[in-house]
């Protein structure tokens, strides 16, 4: 289950190269390249119609590109049904049968890719208990609540153990509860070397989850880095908001200490607060609009 | 790389999968199960007319006449078979005929005994027949029968020595008695004079000869089944469960087709598409589930036929290759239907158009013989046409090999016509 750790960080398990994708005059991914290596998180950030799906779609070969290739793990494209047995997709939308059980949909797929026997129970015994439905794996998913839903739609994706796992937005609309469990999940399978591309648009997932992150905005990819760089490279300066007898005065800086140290010494510090650059920051900067906008 | 078992194992998957949601899936289970059943079931009692009690013509009988001879005639119609007979009043009858409780009345008028007795002079008895304008075939079929049934008892009169010498007597006073001109008279009364000799004559010299047959008769009917010798169905169950077949494989295929649509809309497509293996494959099982639950459906009501109706294949072998045939014709159509539409509102508006029409026309809702000829034509280009005769031609028609052979062809050509369509626009399509 876990990669080994030569394998880590030093293969490319998904390239795509110059992809652009269009629907009739509207261009949805317009030559974006970009390269995963094994073991990475790499997170894919934007807001709604950036071209997030449409990437994944192009990733997996449920598009095909107009212009520029896909390779996934050196073995080909995905139009290879033997490469698309390496990946893991969790789509956007929930791609679950309503009317069969939890166990009966992770059994399902995993016949699909290719597993029977006692090795498919015991991966769908492993699923179950990883998304944490156990206990609800005979229910049908028609009575699962949003949350146990989208864990499951995790569960269907890791089934088979793939190597690579694309996530399209695997939060979305789901309770505070669902949504840990699903953090906690990405990050037992982080830790365990599988390379996933990860798709939000929420800059929280991306800054706590991921190594690095692809900022994409109208079908392009302004920005690629790792979070720590990105903040640093358009990020922004930190600030700090100064309460002045009820008049809040921002000071921008780059080094708050020395900056509060400052004021200190002046005996002038008022109440304030922090506000540190982040990814939202780094999108505004980029784009001149907010992440959510 | 995957083998051969592999491939097997994937295809028995999605196929079993399909199926699971078939059955769990109530609505579109009792479509695709119990709604032919209760159709074939329905229409074959219906049909079959459940009894001779509703194939009776209900008529409303007035005696206003009150005589021996209309009560004797009246006593007569209450037991043919083909009447269901109630006395009433003239006005009642009227009423029930207005309101079509009964088909038609019968009136007897006063002196209709009177004049039945007077058979070579003055007038004639009559019958009044009153009937429903829209139900004239009924009327005819009445009258045909009171005409029959009439005639018998004059038959009877004149074949029986005794009564009919008492007639002649009696008629002889009557004619006495009566205004008739006296030249008319004379030779009226020469006539039952030579009649009385010739009927005493006759029984003298020929003992029994007027008792048994050898009196008057208006025609007499030789009556020859032949049902029994061209072989038609047996029952009318045989004509309703083939309806009742088509009609489960319309469910059927109607409901693969649109769960199909269903996975396109519910984005489990998308998974399957991932998943590592072909388009074909997806399609290809999706139409084996199809074809099992189809011929799941034949067997479930053919053996319910057989059992409890008698609906009995004259053929087994050829029943099982029509109900292949016309599982694979609508697999296909369904195929093709399901990937003409985005949605599943545009696809289940295509398919119950088609389903409307192709059975209208097919003869899958009136059988095809009951239609007028040029719809009967119009039906020979719909699959449900050649679904019915192949279906009939093992279960009643005592089809040949030869004979299966254009119906099930027609089937096999459309199914795989329609299923490589379908495909086609499935690739292009979904990528």
């Amino acid at each position: 289950m876990t990669v080994p750790a030569t394998q880590s960080h030093r293969d490319t398990m998904l390239r795509l190269s110059d992809v652009r994708k269009s629907y009739g005059k509207t261009v949805a991914v317009d030559g974006l390249s970009l390269q995963i290596a094994a073991g990475e998180v790499f997170g894919l950030l934007g807001p709604n119609g950036a071209g997030k799906s449409t990437t994944v779609a192009l990733a997996v070969g449920l598009l095909e590109a107009d212009r520029g290739t896909v390779e996934i793990a050196g073995a080909g494209g995905p139009a290879d049904p033997a490469v698309r047995a390496k990946l893991g997709v969790a789509p956007q939308a929930l791609a679950l049968y309503e009317d069969l059980s939890g166990a009966e949909n992770l059994r399902f797929f995993g016949t699909l890719q290719g597993m029977a026997g006692s090795a498919l129970a015991e991966r769908v015994r492993w699923a179950l208990e990883f998304v944490g439905l156990t206990a609800r794996a005979r229910d049908r998913v028609s009575a699962y609540s949003g949350g146990m839903k989208r864990r499951l739609n995790l569960a269907v994706a890791v089934v088979h153990d793939p190597p690579l796992l694309l996530l399209d937005e695997p939060t979305v609309g789901v309770d505070p509860q669902s949504r840990n469990a699903i953090f906690g999940n990405i990050e037992t399978l982080r830790r365990q070397g599988r390379t996933i591309l990860y798709t939000t648009h929420y800059m929280e997932e991306a800054e706590r989850l991921c190594n690095r992150v692809g900022i994409i905005d109208q079908g392009t990819l302004l920005a690629l880095d790792t979070v720590e760089r990105l903040i640093a490279a358009h990020g922004g300066r930190s600030a700090l908001v100064l309460d002045e007898n009820g008049t809040e005065r921002r000071i921008e800086t780059e080094d708050p200490a020395a900056e509060v140290a400052k004021l200190a010494r002046r005996g002038s510090l008022p109440r304030f607060r922090l506000e540190q650059p982040d990814l939202e920051a780094v999108f505004l900067n980029l784009t001149g609009r907010h992440l959510r906008d | 790389m995957r083998d051969g078992q592999d491939l097997m194992r994937e295809i028995v998957a999605l196929v079993a999968k399909d199926l699971t949601l078939l059955l769990r899936d109530r609505g579109g289970f009792f479509f695709t199960f119990i709604f032919p059943l209760v159709f074939a079931v329905f229409f074959g009692t219906i049909f079959s007319g459940s009894g001779a009690e509703s194939r009776k013509l209900p008529i409303a009988v007035v005696d206003e006449d009150s005589s021996a001879d209309s009560r004797a005639v009246i006593a007569q119609l209450d037991t043919v078979a083909e009447f269901d007979t109630q006395g009433m009043s003239r006005g009642a009858a009227v009423e029930a005929v207005r309101l079509g409780r009964r088909v038609a009345y019968v009136a007897f008028p006063k002196g209709f005994g009177e004049a039945r007795r007077r058979m070579f002079y003055g007038r004639g008895p009559e019958i009044e027949l009153g009937f429903d304008p829209s139900r004239k075939a009924e009327a005819g079929m009445i009258q045909g029968l009171l005409a029959r049934h009439l005639s018998a008892q004059v038959g009877q009169l004149l074949s029986n020595r005794s009564s009919l010498r008492s007639w002649i007597h009696e008629t002889e006073v009557s004619v006495d008695s009566s205004a008739t001109g006296g030249g008319r008279r004379g030779a009226l009364r020469r006539f039952l004079g030579e009649l009385d000799r010739f009927t005493g004559e006759v029984a003298d010299s020929t003992p029994g000869a007027a008792g048994d047959g050898g009196g008057w008769q208006p025609v007499s009917f030789k009556n020859v089944d032949v049902a029994r010798v061209r072989s038609g169905p047996r029952n009318a169950y045989q004509v309703s469960f083939p309806q009742g077949i088509v009609w489960g494989i319309f469910s059927c295929a109607f409901g693969f087709g649109l769960s199909l649509v269903h996975e396109r809309t519910r984005g489990t497509l998308v998974r399957l598409r991932i998943a590592p293996i072909s388009r074909g494959k997806i399609l290809a099982a999706k139409a084996t589930a199809c074809l099992v639950a189809i011929v799941g459906i034949a067997t479930l009501l053919l053996s319910f036929g057989a059992l409890v109706f008698g609906v009995r294949a004259t053929s087994p072998a050829l029943l099982a290759i029509a109900v292949l045939s016309a599982a694979i014709a609508f697999v296909g159509l369904m195929m093709l239907f399901s990937v003409l539409g985005k949605t599943e509102a545009t696809v289940s508006g295509l398919g119950r158009a088609a389903m409307l029409l192709m059975s209208m026309a097919g003869g899958g809702m009136v059988p095809l013989f009951l239609m007028p000829h040029w719809m009967q034509t119009v039906g020979s280009f719909t699959p449900v046409r050649w679904t019915i005769l192949a279906l009939e031609g093992a279960i009643w028609r005592d089809f040949t090999l030869s004979q299966m052979a254009l119906p099930c062809g027609i089937l096999l050509a459309i199914g795989v016509g329609t299923f490589a369509a379908g495909l086609k626009v499935f690739r292009w399509t979904e990528g």
